[in-house]
């Protein structure tokens, strides 16, 4: 799946590298695009899938993004962060707000709404690499309250008043965690 | 409005990165922010490359026969051109804004300044047909902060076509918020019975967006559709009372919402 140029060990590498396409396809070259696809639609995907799970609703909410992304890829600018900071935002905003539109529409329909912890299954099943390894580490370092915290916002894809509702503390504590727990993963993750 | 941070406001930062925060007001208001504090703005944008390695330790294979699709999508759809600010003096290059998200503000060309206007004339009939109850006005004051969002969008467009039935529909339309407003003006009253139902007729698929509100005074009352993507158009049919679920008549009114 992921070709040769494409090194998730080196988010640095990576990162020039996709800027350097997203550059090329703002002016329409559809190579070019073809290649940023290859390198970027499985992370999209993965993370889409990680919050929405529905695979049917994940593809296509990760092909409204990898298209979002060829449409407006000359809007990208580069002073703002990198063009992988830059598409993967986009798509967890949009896997959000996916399950929050959902959970709005079950709520009209007064279905009863269960909270779900997000399950191992998915990370259990994705390919292992050094990345992911090194995140995994940088998790592992954190309190169980700053891990439990980001983990259920981001991949999650809950509020941070869902996250204090569903962890039973305040919300001033769950801003502070979080804030604190992306700090230290960022000095972990070497992020710059 | 009431202000509701202090000296502390910087530690939304991290569930901002997160998109963490799921009430419009807060997240304006925090965007707003940061658009004074470069120290906010570079925090968020730390925050934000941060949690792109999360997202890239979830990394799935897709589905093989998206790859074939999202090509040939991008080889039918124009793409966006770049953001030109008009006010600048060639060769000078684009000042640097605060921020790292595309939520937040980017330069506003001279061009947006007619959709500012086109907006305001917007909100001058939407006020007034607002402005009618207390219990109304209580109801819309989280609608009218969408609303204001959406108006006050560096994208925002304003559109206004005729139907096949007579009257007029104004849209504005933003893409970065994903949103639009509809107000109608002089559309005759739906027969008895039926109703104006609102669709996004997207290339993926069509999705119900919300019935027409009655008409007051000639005119209907704001509807906010939120959700739109790269493509849609918005239509408007005429349906049973209750609306349904698919169109079922021929659209009075197909608009397409260009960039």
């Amino acid at each position: 799946m992921r070709p040769a140029g494409a090194s998730p060990g080196h988010p640095e590498g990576r990162d020039r590298n996709l800027d350097g396409l997203l550059a090329q396809v703002a002016r329409g070259d559809e190579n070019a695009f073809a290649i940023l696809y290859d390198q970027l639609a499985g992370p999209v995907y993965g993370l889409i899938r990680r919050v929405v799970r529905d695979p049917a609703q994940s593809e296509e909410v990760a092909q409204e993004v990898l298209l979002e992304v060829w449409r407006t890829a000359a809007r990208f600018d580069p002073a703002k962060g990198s063009a992988a900071t830059w598409a993967m935002t986009i798509a967890h905003r949009r896997a959000v707000d996916r399950v929050r539109s959902a959970t709005a529409a079950a709520e009209r329909e007064k279905r009863t709404s269960v909270l779900l912890p997000p399950a191992d299954d998915v990370a259990d099943a994705v390919e292992s690499s050094l990345e992911r390894e090194r995140v995994r580490r940088c998790l592992d370092g954190l309190t169980d309250l700053q891990r439990e915290s980001i983990t259920l916002a981001y991949y999650g894809g809950y509020s941070y008043r869902e996250v204090a509702e569903l962890l039973g503390i305040t919300l001033g504590t769950i801003k502070t965690r979080i804030r604190d727990g992306l700090i230290r993963l960022r000095d972990c993750m070497g992020v710059t | 409005m009431m202000r509701l941070f202090g000296p502390d406001l910087h530690v939304l930062a991290g569930v901002y990165a997160l998109d963490g925060i799921d009430d419009d007001a807060e997240r304006s208001r925090f965007e707003h922010h940061l658009r004074r504090c470069q120290q906010c703005a570079d925090e968020v944008r730390e925050m934000s490359a941060t949690a792109t390695r999360l997202g890239f330790a979830a990394t799935q294979p897709p589905p093989p026969p998206m790859r074939e699709r999202v090509l040939a999508a991008a080889g039918r759809t124009r793409q966006l051109p770049p953001v030109v600010d008009h006010a600048r003096p060639t060769g000078e290059p684009r000042q640097r804004r605060a921020g790292s998200r595309g939520r937040q503000g980017r330069p506003v060309p001279r061009l947006a300044w007619g959709v500012v206007a086109a907006s305001l004339v917007v909100i001058v009939v939407l006020t007034t047909v607002l402005l009618r109850t207390q219990s109304e006005l209580n109801q819309s004051r989280a609608h009218q902060v969408a609303i204001t969002r959406v108006l006050g969008a560096p994208d925002a467009r304003a559109v206004t076509e005729r139907t096949s039935l007579g009257g007029t529909a104004t849209v504005v339309y933003s893409h970065s918020r994903h949103s639009l407003i509809l107000t109608s003006a002089h559309l005759p009253p739906p027969p008895n019975g039926k109703v104006y139902e609102l669709w996004l007729l997207g290339p993926p698929r069509v999705r119900a967006a919300g019935l027409l509100p009655a008409t007051a005074q000639g005119h209907t009352s704001p509807v906010l559709v939120k959700g739109f993507v790269p493509g849609d158009q918005l239509g408007m049919t005429v349906e049973p009372a209750g609306g349904t679920s698919r169109p079922t008549t021929t659209p009075i009114l197909v608009l397409p919402l260009r960039v």
